[in-house]
């Protein structure tokens, strides 16, 4: 719910958040430890309100230069001078005690100054002392007087406070956090030794908001982008999303696979192919991708494991070359250092990615390292795939995901530590199996929501041509899988049969 | 006092041109600090602190760039603070010559060099007051 008058923050993914933006006149307060970017959002506040809002903003700093101030802010591409010469800004420095005094004052030469340039925004950095970290009555009058001041002349304020000046906790609220219409809180988090900026919004008059920690950076060039936590609700288009077209299919570019699945994989679903390193995943991927450009639909990978580079290399060492596909944005791959998974911007960049380059198919590789990343015990990883999974639904992308199992011959579980195949439409298992001197791949299509499945455990081979499965029954010289029982289950047994002398199943075979 | 080179005290002087009205250490780092925050509200006494020279010093430096027109004060009557705001036309080649003037002011060797020149040129036996006159209606 956005209010009738609105005041937009203009910081990115912030208005988002605050559905909208901020109720005009509302004085917001914002708490933050000492480096938590306060001073870079109240900045922000006031630049993205005199560029782009035509409301003119001013800034109240006390121990801060003003020149250190507007060179910091060029750092973002904030002119700060410029909108000065423009009188759409005006940096004031002055004292606690004197702003006090002013705004206590009806006649304020401060005000007077917010008035001669029509201001709308005020930001007021560093106002712990002033409004006094005791606990008086006198405390609470002071910044009643200071909210007081600015609502007269009706300038959404920011007020931003060292949340350590407050002493604020999760269990004690303060006076101030009463009396101010918005309270904004921003920490840093730390986890393993990397530490996270967030953003909740504690409060806010007059309007709906999503409530929650959400991430926040501070971008060089460009300044603070907020994005939103990866659980909350996006638009109701997505939690009814589905895989709804059920006669649609895409190809799986494995030859001999779209016979055990029904001819492909249904639009908007979500596959998981299952197996242990080395087994196949990848090689099974890039031939789902190529079948994709070959169709001329587009496609995205997104590796966290291998480099663009290696991943072309491993491409044409199957007889694969993705490189024209690129040049001709048929193709996007990219690769992200899963060290450091801040997972609500992540999502966020993988959701613009795929609203703006709108794949039909999607390679993620893979799920396995987002569990080492983010974490597997906790819901957080699960909200995670929860969120990418409605996603793809919602944009009708069929969307792969590479799991691997550790288990190197056979499979006790199909996702090991990860509880989510209630999430998954399709399961696909690739499994060494054993059998004389020598590993062989099985396949199995474990499952397929809405398709009647074979559950027969499959040979394929990779040969420089790719992955193909290979037919039930085969030459003499190789005796098939189907003539073995207990491929799965790390001790294949061969089944003998009554056979004529010389038959397929003499004995001869390997 | 270091006494700077011939040529950097050429360069100083050329410089000194443009703010002649400076006529000491005082109005010298007021003048940087009115740089560093060209829109202060504060009081006499608050800026004398900041900057670190007696009220009455501060006051008479204050008094002289507003006759010289590159400061505002702007007071309401029971008010202790005041808005001062500097206003040197930054792009103008005046304003580029103070620009390169805080910049040199703001280093220590920089700033000696400074006082070096004023002192210089305060001492050719002009009387104090006419001295600043002069300098006013250079300006002017």
């Amino acid at each position: 719910m956005a209010t009738s008058d609105s005041v937009r923050t203009g910081v990115a993914g912030l208005d988002e958040i605050l559905n909208g933006g901020i109720p005009r006149g509302n004085v917001i307060l914002l708490e933050g430890k000492i480096g938590t970017g306060k001073t870079t959002m109240g900045l922000e506040f006031i630049y993205r309100g005199a560029s782009q809002f035509n409301e003119p903003g001013l800034i109240v700093l006390f121990e801060m230069s003003p020149e250190k101030v507007t060179r910091d802010a060029l750092g973002f591409g904030w002119d700060l001078q410029e909108l000065e010469r423009k009188n759409r800004l005006k940096i004031v420095f002055t004292t606690r005690e004197v702003l006090r005094q002013e705004l206590q004052q009806a006649d304020s030469v401060l005000l007077e100054e917010a008035a001669k340039m029509g201001a709308q925004r005020i930001f007021i950095d560093g106002v712990a002392r002033l409004i006094s970290n005791d606990r008086t009555a006198e405390s609470r009058s002071a910044f009643h007087v200071l909210t007081e001041g600015l609502q007269r002349e009706n300038l959404t304020a920011i007020l931003a406070v060292e949340a350590s000046a407050l002493e604020v906790d999760a269990t004690h609220s303060l006076p101030e956090e009463s009396i101010a219409d918005t309270v904004i809180r921003l920490t840093m988090e730390e986890s393993h030794r990397a530490v996270n900026r967030s953003i909740e919004i504690v409060k806010s008059r007059g309007q709906s908001y999503q409530m929650g920690r959400h991430s926040f950076r501070i971008l060089d060039g460009s300044g603070i982008h907020v994005y939103r936590r990866v659980q909350a609700p996006r638009m109701a288009s997505r939690d009814r999303a589905s895989a709804f077209d059920p006669t649609t299919r895409v190809t799986t570019g494995v030859p001999g696979l779209d016979e055990l699945a029904n001819g492909g994989y249904f639009v908007g679903s979500t596959t998981v192919v299952v197996g242990i390193s080395g087994v196949g995943k990848s090689v099974m991927g890039l031939q789902f991708l190529a079948e994709g450009v070959r169709r001329g639909e587009r496609c995205v990978m997104l590796s966290l494991d291998e480099q663009v580079d290696q991943i072309l290399r491993n491409a044409r060492s199957i007889g694969i070359d993705l490189g024209p596909a690129m040049q001709k944005d048929l193709i996007h791959i990219e690769y992200e250092p899963p060290q450091e998974i801040e997972v609500d911007s992540h999502f966020y960049h993988i959701e613009e990615l795929v609203q703006t380059f709108k794949p039909k198919r999607v390679l993620i590789d893979s799920l396995s390292t987002y569990g080492s990343s983010l974490g597997t015990q906790g819901r957080l990883f699960r909200d995670f795939f929860h969120a990418l999974v409605a996603l793809m639904k919602e944009y009708q992308v069929a969307a792969i995901y590479n799991h691997e199992n550790p288990e190197m011959l056979g499979m006790a579980s199909m996702m090991g530590g990860f509880a989510m195949s209630s999430l998954v439409d399709n399961i696909i298992l690739l499994n060494w199996v054993e059998l004389g001197d020598s590993f062989r791949i099985g396949l199995n299509v474990a499952k397929m929501r809405s398709n009647p499945v074979k559950r027969v455990t499959c040979e394929c081979e990779i040969t420089a041509e790719g992955m193909r499965v290979l037919p039930r029954e085969l030459p003499p010289a190789r005796a098939p899988f189907s003539r073995y029982r207990g491929l799965v289950s790390r001790a294949p047994e061969r089944q003998f049969r009554q056979t004529q002398p010389g038959g397929p199943d003499d004995g001869s075979a390997q | 006092m270091e006494i700077p080179a011939k040529s950097e005290a050429k360069k100083i002087a050329e410089l000194m041109g443009a703010v002649s009205l400076l006529r000491n250490a005082c109005d010298l780092d007021l003048f940087v600090f009115l740089n560093r925050h060209p829109r202060s509200l504060l009081s006499t006494e608050q800026l004398a602190a900041l900057v670190g020279y007696p009220m009455s010093q501060i006051a008479e430096s204050i008094e002289v760039f507003i006759a010289a027109g590159i400061l505002d004060r702007i007071q309401n009557p029971g008010h202790a603070a005041r808005l001062y705001h500097l206003n040197t036309h930054r792009h103008t080649p005046e304003g580029e010559r103070l620009r390169r003037l805080v910049q040199l002011a703001s280093t220590r060797q920089g700033r000696r060099s400074i006082l070096q020149v004023i002192h210089t040129e305060g001492s050719d036996g002009e009387p104090g007051a006419s001295k600043v006159e002069g300098r006013l209606l250079r300006v002017a």
